[in-house]
């Protein structure tokens, strides 16, 4: 709890423009961005700015070449919101806790609902492991986790819903447990679910040189969706036919953006 | 608390020492002008007076909480923002034009002014933005949480053809202040109209 006096002498917790700070967080669940030029953000996570910056729908016109050069795929983008101008932004994700780092020359793989924002250094590809994001190259991005973030170097095996990312090391695998699958209690827990279970009976597992990101709790985000992937063989998750994100009744945007209107 | 009164939000009283009395008050205690004005803007607020002497707390669904104090000023807080003030405040409700509309919480706000302290709740750790007249500010609708008088708020929108054929940016609406004064916005963002398109 913090007292504040309403006018005159600003207390601790007073922000203006000067005392805001320069991309770094305010407080733990916000983050302030020293916008002077573009950064990607995902929609609906500006809280409040300062200064001149338009916000714009991605996949047209004169954003076309960002999205070439920053985006997967153009059918995909729609999710994101280019801020372009001068002046401080607070970003924040119904109060999860965010933090930013630093990739140079790097890779990330990042679950897709943490992702906030990042500078066009950074390009966004779709992970071929369904839900998942990955960036390359230089620059900050912004992400939520549901209460801080660890950093673990592999060899790790991690609990699937604390995993929010890893970087430069080879994407995971799973293990089981072999005492718990294996033998007759093993095959009747898998058919009948009787004989109890610790609910960490299944890890994934790193190895490798790189980082992983774990959150400290096990609740997920809610996953952002990542867009469908062609129906090909060799594709993984190809053919589960989900279609893109959700549009308004009579909304032409995958049109709009596969033909360049 | 010695022998005082505090208004608080019906309910949020999570424990207390010393000797209590709790009073639903109709209306926010605005008498039946107020009750009136509540039922018809739709800005109701479920009041309790507590009077006693001791220590009280409060606590709603463990938002956080951010103290004001407020010396003869007027505070502007959304109702469903605002746990309990001081019995010395008064409250009202003011029309805050178009912009409730989009932020889904209608189109009237709640006032506190007088001399005493406000308790605000917010999900996430208010923030709090100071707006001088070189430096105007823009907040998202709905992590709108309160703002302090001597502001001037307008509605500003992004709305384009692109907005219509559901390639908005997420950010089409927000509430530009002017003037000199703070404004709490809050790390999360309520449910809008506007934060779909």
């Amino acid at each position: 709890m913090s007292t504040h006096p309403v006018q005159g002498h600003g207390g601790p917790d007073v922000h203006d423009p000067h005392t805001l700070p320069s991309d770094d967080n305010v407080n733990p669940y916000t983050f302030c961005v020293d916008l002077d030029g573009q950064w990607f953000l995902q929609k609906g996570k500006m809280i409040a700015y300062y200064g001149r910056i338009d916000f714009d729908g991605i996949g047209h016109g004169r954003f076309d070449r960002l999205v070439a050069g920053n985006f997967h795929s153009p059918l995909h983008a729609s999710d994101w919101v280019v801020a372009e101008g001068r002046g401080k932004m607070l970003l924040a994700d119904r109060a999860f806790d965010v933090n930013s780092y630093d990739l140079e020359e790097g890779n990330l793989t990042i679950r897709s609902g943490n992702l906030l924002a990042f500078q066009p250094g950074l390009s966004l590809k779709q992970s071929i492991i369904p839900g998942f994001l990955t960036l390359i190259g230089t620059g900050k991005f912004v992400a939520a986790s549901n209460g801080p973030v660890v950093f673990a170097e592999p060899p790790v095996r991690v609990d699937p819903q604390a995993l929010v990312g890893w970087a430069d090391c080879p994407s995971p695998c799973h293990h089981y447990d072999h005492q718990y699958l294996r033998g007759v209690m093993g095959g009747l827990r898998a058919m009948t679910g009787i004989g109890g279970a610790s609910g960490e009976e299944h890890q994934f597992e790193f190895v490798g040189a790189g980082q992983v990101l774990i959150q400290s709790s096990e609740q997920l985000m809610p996953v952002a969706e990542t867009g469908a992937v062609p129906q090909q063989a060799g594709v993984p998750g190809g053919g589960a036919g989900q279609h893109g994100v959700p549009q308004l009744p009579g909304s032409l945007g995958d049109l709009q953006r596969r033909f360049g209107l | 608390m010695s022998g005082d009164g505090v208004k608080a939000k019906n309910g949020a009283m999570i424990a207390y020492d010393g000797r209590m009395a709790f009073k639903k008050m109709s209306g926010g205690g605005e008498g039946l002008r107020g009750m009136v004005t509540r039922r018809l803007t739709g800005e109701q607020m479920e009041v309790m007076e507590v009077k006693g002497h001791g220590t009280c707390w409060f606590a709603d669904r463990a938002s956080e909480i951010s103290l004001v104090s407020l010396n003869g000023q007027k505070l502007y807080v959304e109702a469903s923002n605002l746990l309990c003030t001081d019995g010395g405040l008064r409250t009202g409700t003011s029309f805050t034009g178009l912009r409730g509309g989009a932020q889904g919480n209608g189109l009237f706000t709640t006032t506190v002014e007088g001399t005493g302290q406000a308790a605000l709740l917010s999900d996430g750790p208010a923030v709090v933005l100071r707006v001088s007249e070189q430096y105007p500010l823009q907040v998202d609708p709905g992590a709108y949480v309160a703002h302090t008088h001597g502001l001037r708020q307008s509605f500003q929108s992004g709305v384009n053809f692109r907005t219509l054929i559901g390639e908005g940016s997420g950010e089409a609406f927000q509430i530009r202040f002017e003037g000199e004064g703070l404004v709490y916005v809050q790390p999360s963002e309520r449910n809008t109209v506007g934060g779909d398109v």
